[in-house]
C-alpha cells in the first residue's frame, strides 16, 4: 500500500503539526478553499466526516458536507433551476446520475496529472466523454441485491418467486422507483424473462406482489432502509450493499448474490467534480477527490460500506467476500444493465408506480 | 385631481408585495405547467401542452386527491371534537392552575418543532412504540403496511389540534359568561347550558376552526413524508416527488395549480356555505 | 332523574375528552424524551434497556443544528418585523370603510394561507432565479413574509375592531393629518394585536418547512431544514435528543412568557388570529 504525499499536503501537515504543538490559534493556518461536497447519509457520511476533518487540519481547506435527501438523482432536479450558479464542488453519485450530469455538461474532466491516484484505478471504472476524457472519480464497486434477515425467515429463500408466498405478507421492503434508478423493476423483469428494455414482465410481478399485500414498506434512502430492516416488521429487502452492510452488522442476514434464476446488479459509485467559475476551488475539489482515490483512504472508505475499493492497491473487507464474484462467476450471477437508458425511464416508471402500485399496496 | 385616499397608500405595500411574490410566481407556475417534459434530460422541452393536466384525470390521481380530502376532513373533524372540550376547559375550568397549564400546553406545542413532534409520534405510535396497541384499536395492525394511514392521521391531528384549540379559546372567551350564568341561575344544568347556550353561540368559531384545520391538512406535506412509510401519498407528496426526486417540474407545477384551485374552491366554497347557514362564520 | 344522569354522563365525557386530548398531545413527547437516552445504535423497541448520552453528544457535535438555529432566529425576526409592518398598514387600510374594493382586497391578503406552501416554495424558487436573486437569506425572507402576512394582518385587524372610525375622524378634526390620526389613535389601540401578530409570525417562520426547503441552500439552512435533511439522510435517535432539548427550551420560554406577558393573555391574542 503506497501513500503519496504531495508537497502541498506536506506543508499543510507540517503547519497543522506546528499549530498543534504550539497550541497556535486556528487563524494561523493558511486560509484554504471552502468546498461543498454532497454525500449520502448513514455510514457514508459517518466514514467521510473524520476523513474530511483530517483533510481540513492538513490542508486548511474547509469541507462542508451536504446530504442527499433521497437517491442521488434528486440533486440533479434540485440544481437544474439554479444552474450554473451552484455551490456544490463534488457530488457523490453513481452510474445513472453520472450519465445524467454528463448529458447536461455539468462535470469537469479529471486527469492523472492533477490527480495522481487515478493512475491506480483500472481504466474500465471511468466514465468518459465523447473526446475520451475521464469524467468521474470512481471510488467503489457496489451492488444491489435481494436479501433477508435469517432470524426472521423460517425457511431459506432461493428464488424471488418465493416472495409471492403468503408468509411474506407485509414483509417486503422495496425502494421507490426513483431510488436505485428502478433496479427493483429490472430485477423483477429479469425474474420473468425481461430486462431493463423489456420491463413489462417486471410490472406484472410487482403488481402481483403488491396485490397480495406482500410489500410492507417503500423506502426512499439508505437511512430509511436501515431503520425499516432493523425494526423487525420486515424481513426481506432489495437494496444496495451499503444499506445491507449496516443491517448485517446488527442482525444475521443473507444476501442472495448467487440466484440461479435471477442476477445481482453491479455499479460504480464515486465523485463527480462539478464545473464552476473558481479555478482554485475546482483544483481544491480535485485534490480532495484524489485523496479519496488513494489506496489508504479508498480502503477505509469502502470498509463500512461493504463495497469493493477501486484502487488496485486498496484492500477489500473480508466480510464482503460473499457478495463479490470471481471472474468466472460474473457472467452467471451478475448483470450490468444500461444505466443511461434507465435514467431516461425513471420519470415514467415513477408515474406508473403512483398510478398502479401505490393504490394496490394501500388496498391490499 | 382627486387625492388618493390614505387607506390606499396603506394597502399599497402589502398589495405590491403579494402581486410580486405571489402573483408573479403563480403565473410562472402556470406557464411551467404547460411545458412538455423530456425524460432523462435536464433541459425543458419546447412548445405548449395540456398533457400534464390530462394525465391527472387518471383514476389513481383522482384517488390521491380524494384521499387528501378524506384525511383532511376526518382529521379536522377529530381536531374540533377534541379541541373544543380542551379549549372550553382552558377558558372555563374552575381551577386557575388547570387553565394556565392547558393554555401553556397549547402555546408550547405551537412553539415546538413540528419535525421533532412527528418523529416523537413515530417513536410512540410506530410498530415498536408503547402506544401501538392503542393504534391497533383502529382495526389496523401496527405491523401492517396500512398502519401508515393511522400514523399520518395521528401526525396531522397533532399538528392541527393545538391550533384549533387556541382558536376556540378565542371563541369561548368572546362569549359573554353572563349568558351562561343567567341560564344557570334559571336552574339549567351545566351540560344543558353548554348544549343550548354555548354551542350555538360558538358555532361560527367551530366552523372556522374546522376550515383552518382542513386547509392545514390539505397543504401539509411533512407529515406524509415522515410518517407515510412511502405508502400514504397525498397530493402534496406527489408534487414534492416531482420537484425534488424526478425533476419533472412541468408535471409538479400542474399538480400545484390543481391543488391551488381545489384548495380555494373548497375553503371558500365551504366558508360561503357556512356563512349562509351560520351568519358570522368567517375564516 | 334521567336529566341528571345525562348531565353526569355529559360531564364525564367532557372530562375524558380533555384528558384524552392532553395525553394525546403530551405522551409522544415524553416517549421521545425517554428514547433520547437509549444506548442502542438504532430505533429499537420501547423502552430502552441501556442508557447513555450519546445522542446528546451527536446533537452537540453537529454544527448543522446550531448554524440552523442561528439562521432560523435571524430569519424569524426579520420576516416577522416586515410582515408585521406591512400587515399593520394593510389592516389599517382595510378598517377604513371608504376603501374601494375592500372585500376583494381582504380576500387577496388572506389568500396565501390557503396556497399549499410547497407551491409557494417551488414557484418562488423559480421566480427568484428568473430575477437573479440567489442570495438564500433574501429568498427565505421573501418567502416567509408572504406566508406570515395573512396572520399578522388578521391579528392586527382583530384588535382594531374596537377602534371607531369616528375617533380617528375626531383627531383629524382637531387638525391632525389622517396618517397622524391613525398613528395616534388606531395604532396604540392595536398594540396587543401587533404583538400577537409578530409573535405568531415568528413562530410560524421558525417552524416552517416547505417554503424553506426550496429556498435554503447548503450554507444557509434553517433549523427545521437541517433537522429534515439530517434525519432523512441519517435517521437516528439524535432527533429524540433534539425533541427533548426543544421540550426543555419550550418550558423555559413558557415560564418566561408567563412572568412577563402572562400565558392567559398571550393565548388569547394568539387564539384570536384565526
Amino acid at each position: 500500500m503506497s501513500i503519496t504525499l504531495g508537497r502541498r499536503e506536506l506543508v499543510g501537515a507540517l503547519g497543522a503539526a506546528m499549530a498543534a504543538a504550539g497550541g497556535g490559534p486556528v487563524f494561523a493556518q493558511p486560509r484554504g478553499e471552502q468546498l461543498l461536497v454532497v454525500m449520502w447519509g448513514a455510514q457514508w457520511i459517518e466514514v467521510c466526516r473524520p476523513i474530511g476533518e483530517e483533510w481540513m487540519r492538513r490542508t486548511g481547506d474547509r469541507i462542508q458536507w451536504e446530504l442527499h435527501a433521497g437517491g442521488a438523482m434528486a440533486v440533479v432536479g434540485r440544481l437544474r433551476p439554479i444552474w450554473p450558479r451552484i455551490q456544490q464542488n463534488l457530488i457523490a453519485a453513481w452510474d445513472p446520475v453520472f450519465d445524467a450530469m454528463m448529458e447536461a455538461g455539468w462535470m469537469e474532466p479529471v486527469d492523472e496529472d492533477e490527480m495522481p491516484a487515478l493512475k491506480e484505478i483500472p481504466d474500465i471504472f471511468f466514465k468518459k466523454d465523447a473526446q475520451g476524457r475521464k469524467m468521474t472519480v470512481p471510488l467503489s464497486t457496489a451492488g444491489a441485491f435481494w436479501g433477508y434477515r435469517t432470524d426472521l425467515v423460517d425457511r431459506p429463500v432461493e428464488s424471488v418467486e418465493q416472495l409471492l408466498e403468503p408468509r411474506f405478507r407485509g414483509k417486503l421492503c422495496v425502494p421507490v422507483p426513483v431510488n436505485l434508478s428502478g433496479l427493483l423493476l429490472v430485477s423483477l423483469a429479469m425474474q420473468r424473462g425481461g430486462n431493463e428494455r423489456n420491463i413489462e414482465p417486471g410490472w406484472q410481478l410487482l403488481t402481483e406482489l403488491a396485490r397480495r399485500g406482500n410489500i410492507g414498506r417503500v423506502v426512499a434512502n439508505n437511512s430509511e432502509m436501515i431503520s425499516a430492516m432493523s425494526a423487525g416488521d420486515l424481513s426481506v429487502a432489495f437494496w444496495n450493499t451499503g444499506g445491507w452492510q449496516a443491517v448485517r452488522d446488527r442482525f444475521p442476514s443473507r444476501l442472495l448474490t448467487r440466484l440461479t434464476d435471477n442476477k445481482g446488479f453491479l455499479f460504480n459509485e464515486g465523485f463527480a467534480v462539478m464545473k464552476g467559475e473558481n479555478r482554485a476551488r475546482i483544483a481544491a475539489a480535485k485534490r480532495f477527490a484524489n485523496h479519496f482515490a488513494t489506496a489508504e483512504i479508498n480502503t477505509r472508505y469502502n470498509m463500512p460500506l461493504g463495497s469493493g475499493p477501486t484502487n488496485r492497491s486498496a484492500t477489500a473487507s473480508p466480510a464482503i467476500a460473499d457478495i463479490f464474484y470471481r471472474p468466472d462467476e460474473l457472467d452467471r450471477f451478475a448483470y450490468i444493465p444500461d444505466y443511461a437508458y434507465m435514467a431516461t425511464q425513471v420519470d415514467g416508471w415513477t408515474r406508473r408506480w403512483e398510478q398502479e402500485i401505490t393504490p394496490l399496496i394501500r388496498r391490499a | 385631481m382627486r387625492r388618493i385616499p390614505v387607506a390606499l397608500w396603506l394597502a399599497a405595500p402589502g398589495l405590491l408585495l403579494l402581486l410580486a411574490l405571489m402573483g408573479g410566481p403563480v403565473v410562472l407556475l402556470v406557464l411551467e405547467s404547460l411545458k412538455p417534459f423530456v425524460p432523462g434530460s435536464i433541459r425543458p422541452g419546447e412548445g405548449v401542452t395540456l398533457g400534464n393536466y390530462t394525465e391527472l384525470l387518471a383514476p389513481a390521481y383522482l384517488f390521491y386527491f380524494q384521499e387528501t380530502f378524506r384525511f383532511g376532513i376526518i382529521v379536522a373533524g377529530l381536531s374540533v371534537l377534541f379541541g373544543a372540550p380542551l379549549a372550553f376547559a382552558a377558558v372555563r375550568s374552575r381551577s386557575a392552575l388547570l387553565r394556565k397549564l392547558l393554555l401553556a400546553l397549547l402555546v408550547g406545542l405551537l412553539v415546538m418543532s413540528l419535525i421533532a413532534r412527528l418523529y416523537a409520534i413515530e417513536m410512540a405510535w410506530g410498530s415498536l412504540g408503547p402506544l401501538a396497541p392503542l393504534g391497533a384499536l383502529t382495526g389496523i395492525a401496527p405491523r401492517s403496511p396500512r398502519y401508515a394511514e393511522v400514523q399520518v392521521a395521528i401526525g396531522l391531528l397533532h399538528f392541527t389540534m393545538p391550533v384549533v384549540a387556541l382558536m376556540l379559546v378565542g371563541t369561548f372567551r368572546a362569549l359573554p359568561p353572563r349568558l351562561e350564568e343567567a341560564a344557570a341561575s334559571l336552574g339549567a344544568r351545566r351540560s344543558d347550558v353548554v348544549v343550548s347556550v354555548v354551542l350555538p353561540l360558538a358555532a361560527p368559531g367551530l366552523v372556522s376552526a374546522f376550515l383552518v384545520a382542513l386547509a392545514m391538512c390539505i397543504s401539509n406535506f411533512v407529515v406524509p413524508l415522515i410518517l407515510g412509510r412511502g405508502i400514504v401519498t397525498l397530493a402534496t407528496s406527489l408534487m414534492y416527488t416531482r420537484f425534488a426526486d424526478i425533476g419533472n417540474y412541468p408535471s409538479g407545477a400542474a399538480i400545484g395549480v390543481v391543488m391551488l384551485v381545489l384548495a380555494f374552491a373548497v375553503v371558500y366554497g365551504l366558508s360561503a356555505l357556512a356563512r349562509r347557514v351560520l351568519p358570522g362564520a368567517r375564516l | 332523574m334521567i336529566g341528571a344522569a345525562l348531565d353526569l354522563a355529559g360531564r364525564v365525557a367532557a372530562r375524558v375528552a380533555v384528558l384524552a386530548a392532553v395525553a394525546f398531545l403530551l405522551v409522544p413527547l415524553l416517549v421521545a424524551c425517554l428514547m433520547s437516552f437509549d444506548d442502542r445504535s438504532f430505533l429499537g423497541p420501547f423502552p430502552p434497556r441501556d442508557f447513555s448520552l450519546r445522542w446528546y453528544r451527536a446533537f452537540l457535535d453537529n454544527p448543522a443544528y446550531t448554524d440552523g438555529l442561528f439562521v432560523s432566529l435571524q430569519l424569524g425576526v426579520i420576516a416577522a418585523a416586515i410582515a408585521t409592518a406591512v400587515g399593520l398598514a394593510a389592516a389599517l387600510a382595510l378598517a377604513d370603510p371608504r376603501l374601494p374594493g375592500r372585500e376583494a382586497m381582504e380576500a387577496a391578503f388572506l389568500s396565501p394561507k390557503f396556497i399549499p406552501t410547497v407551491v409557494i416554495g417551488f414557484s418562488l424558487l423559480v421566480f427568484t432565479a428568473r430575477l437573479g436573486i440567489y442570495e438564500p437569506m433574501t429568498r427565505l425572507i421573501l418567502g416567509h413574509v408572504v406566508i406570515t402576512l395573512p396572520f399578522t394582518l388578521r391579528a392586527v385587524a382583530a384588535s382594531l375592531i374596537g377602534v371607531k372610525r369616528s375617533q380617528v375622524e375626531a383627531a383629524m378634526s382637531l387638525g391632525a393629518s389622517e396618517f397622524r390620526a391613525l398613528w395616534d389613535v388606531a395604532v396604540p389601540a392595536a398594540r396587543s394585536g401587533i404583538v400577537a401578530g409578530a409573535a405568531m409570525a415568528f413562530v410560524l417562520s421558525f417552524d416552517e418547512v416547505a417554503v424553506s426547503l426550496f429556498l435554503s441552500d447548503a450554507f444557509t439552512q434553517t433549523l427545521p431544514i437541517a433537522l429534515v435533511a439530517e434525519m432523512r439522510a441519517n435517521l437516528n435517535l439524535t432527533i429524540a435528543a433534539v425533541s427533548t432539548v426543544f421540550l426543555a427550551a419550550t418550558v423555559v420560554l413558557l415560564v418566561l412568557l408567563d412572568r412577563t406577558i402572562g400565558i392567559e393573555r398571550l393565548a388569547g391574542d394568539v387564539g384570536a388570529r384565526g
